[in-house]
């Protein structure tokens, strides 16, 4: 077997290309930034669907699943290390329809997780205000469009940014979990009176399946960091060591704030309230913890908004490079090194759902987006191994036990799909119509403008079984 | 003081977007728009760092 | 295999098609919130007895509602809002069909012009 190294394209004349300065701790901040907001808020909303113990039980299963998209995704993108991150493997490994899909998956699952952020924020500073008639708009939009602004100014400043503002945000967790005490019961934290056997399951095992919907919610986006891959310095190695960091700190953020959580508020209140942390600070009684958290609230929602702007301006910018979209969103600021006008195309639709959305309506966008994409994981690397097995081509990493994480994923999909239908069957059905309608439209049309085999851009021989 | 922040934040946002949109129409009439758009995908890390302006 | 060559695309065309994809994601995100389709089917289970023994609080839980400022009648509307998880099969099964048949059409399309890119890309070598 013969591996060419040459450049897929050649390379003349004037060119600008998107600045590669990022190392391992970025890629941490941008995976974990994004969605270490999830425990701030939202994995509470799990609660609601089915109580306090079927948001533990989500917590690890979907714990599992993310393990499983970490891995799978640790293995393609170190291979296929290309802005666009999954869009660029399902245009390598399935076909170019899937990966018009794909892209649209994540840009509308990060758009709509930043719309989530900016809400959240706006809301978390209008209740600490208590100010009649404060609107949060004003906080939304500054939100969005300061953190626009940085990620249009350059990438390395941006994770920078996110590095230290997640890192005091997850310090505050940890800070927050060793002052209740955790290894007594009873003095701050009760444990065993807030959920008892009655109230531990208040819907039965429906429920449990029911919380998946908002499960997702403690880790979505940590698949984001592959949008980093033409931006870090050495990304077969970076990526996969980065986003396994990142799940490794997830999955101890998260086991955290469900025990100090469910210890301190009846899940009843746990399930609706918008700041499940805020509210763990106050219940302790110190001003400190409560300021504290109320800080790193904001700080996460920032940190995570900023990752969201990051990685959906990078799958915009890649569709438009490879023609899928008017090429004029593939320009790259000479300068600053960014995809500028990808940024600011989606700053405005970003603002416009802000005003309009509530929190509940754009997080399930975005999950429902975000288990579309789980679901086309599970498959492609199975294909990926079928057409070029191990061996065939230099991997940066490959993960263990295939085909089981793959069936894992696959099957916690299908889990998912049964708690959006649930809850949310409707909006289901509504956005796979359009996904639909809009694949049509590229498949009849859109394609013709796309040209056929520079797409393909690794430089991997001919797949297997074509 | 809350509402008083209200206003800057809306201050902020209106400096900003203006910024962004003075800043995207001086690079769109300096450079040539084959030049913007020549990021191409699989391009080895050496050639881009290389590459200075 | 014969190199396709894409049309050049003129600029109102391209001015026109990220309109179509503009229109087309403000549709998918809309409608739904104006249809009222958003949302879970949670309603409340009133009580005559508005205490916190009735909506199931024990002196801890009460304790802990009234730190965060409510009443047993403020509670009651939080407690008792339940939801009722009912199995609606037709919804499910069209639900179901919708969702297989966009894949099976997803991967059946891309499979089609993923030859056409692996012809082009390998054919000519």
């Amino acid at each position: 077997m013969t591996i060419t190294a040459e450049p897929a394209v050649q390379v003349q004349g004037d060119r600008v290309s998107l600045l590669r300065v990022l190392g391992p701790a970025h890629v941490w901040a941008l995976g974990v930034g994004i969605v270490l907001v999830g425990e701030f808020t939202g994995w509470n909303f799990a609660a609601d669907k089915g109580g306090a113990l079927a948001a533990l039980i989500v917590c690890w299963i979907v714990g599992l699943l993310y393990t499983s998209v970490a891995m799978i995704d640790s293995e393609v993108t170190s291979t296929v290390a290309a802005a666009g991150g999954q869009y660029a493997q399902a245009k390598h490994i399935v076909g170019p329809l899937m990966a018009f899909n794909v892209a649209l998956f994540l840009v509308f699952a990060y758009t709509m997780l930043e719309v989530s952020d900016a809400i959240l924020l706006g809301d978390t500073i209008v209740a600490k205000a208590g100010v009649e008639g404060l609107n949060h708009n004003s906080f939304i939009a500054a939100t969005i469009v300061v953190l626009a602004w940085l990620n249009y100014r350059g990438v390395l400043m941006t994770l920078n940014v996110n590095f230290v503002i997640t890192a005091i945000a997850y310090v505050s967790i940890v800070i927050l979990f060793f002052s209740v005490s955790p290894w007594t019961q009873g003095a701050v934290l009760k444990l065993n009176e807030l959920v008892t056997p009655g109230n531990a399951l208040p819907y039965g095992w429906i429920g449990v399946i029911a919380a998946f919907q908002f499960g997702i919610w403690y880790y979505l986006g940590i698949e984001g960091t592959t949008q980093a891959a033409e931006e870090v310095r050495s990304p077969a190695r970076s990526l996969p060591y980065g986003t396994m960091a990142g799940m490794i700190t997830l999955l101890i953020a998260a086991a955290m704030t469900w025990y100090v959580c469910a210890s301190l508020m009846p899940w009843e209140y746990l399930g609706i309230t918008y700041y499940p942390l805020w509210d763990a600070g106050k219940l302790t009684g110190s001003a400190l913890l409560e300021n504290l958290l109320f800080i790193a609230t904001l700080l996460a929602a920032l940190a995570s908004a900023n990752g969201c702007i990051n990685d959906a301006a990078r799958a915009w910018f890649s569709l438009g490079r490879d023609r899928y979209l008017p090429t004029w969103f593939s320009a790259v600021h000479p300068k600053y090194r960014t995809p500028y006008r990808s940024i600011l195309f989606l700053l405005p639709i970003a603002l416009a759902f802000a005003f309009i959305a509530d929190l509940n309506q754009a997080i399930t966008f975005s999950i429902l987006s975000g288990v579309l994409q789980y679901t086309f994981m599970s498959i492609n690397i199975i294909m990926f191994r079928k057409k070029w097995p191990l061996g065939s081509i230099r991997r940066g990493y490959t993960h263990p036990f295939h085909p089981l994480p793959a069936i894992v994923l696959f099957c916690l999909c299908v889990v998912t799909f049964f708690a959006i239908f649930l809850g949310f069957g409707s909006q289901l059905i509504a956005m796979v119509a359009f996904y639909f309608l809009i694949s049509l439209w590229f498949h009849f049309y859109r394609y013709k403008f796309v040209r056929r085999g520079a797409q393909f851009t690794m430089p991997w021989p001919k797949p297997q079984g074509y | 003081m809350w509402v008083a922040l209200s206003y800057a934040c809306w201050g902020i946002s209106i400096v900003l977007a203006l910024w962004m949109l003075y800043d995207w129409f001086k690079i769109d009439t300096t450079y040539s728009e084959e030049m913007l758009t020549s990021s191409r995908e699989g391009e080895l890390e050496a050639v881009s760092e290389k590459h200075r302006i | 295999m014969a190199r396709y060559t894409p049309p050049e695309q003129s600029k109102a065309g391209q001015v026109f098609d990220i309109a179509v994809v503009v229109v087309a994601i403000f549709v998918a995100l809309w409608l739904p919130l104006k249809l009222g389709l958003a949302g879970a089917a949670k309603s409340i289970d009133a009580l005559d007895a508005k205490t916190w023994e009735a909506l199931g609080q024990n002196p801890t839980m009460a304790s802990i509602w009234e730190k965060l400022g409510y009443t047993p009648e403020t509670a009651h509307d939080i407690i008792q809002n339940r939801f009722h998880y009912i199995i609606d099969w037709p919804t499910l099964i069209i639900m179901a069909a919708v969702l297989i048949g966009y894949f099976i059409f997803l991967f059946r399309a891309s499979d089609r012009e993923y030859r056409d890119v692996i012809n082009e890309k390998f054919g000519d070598k």
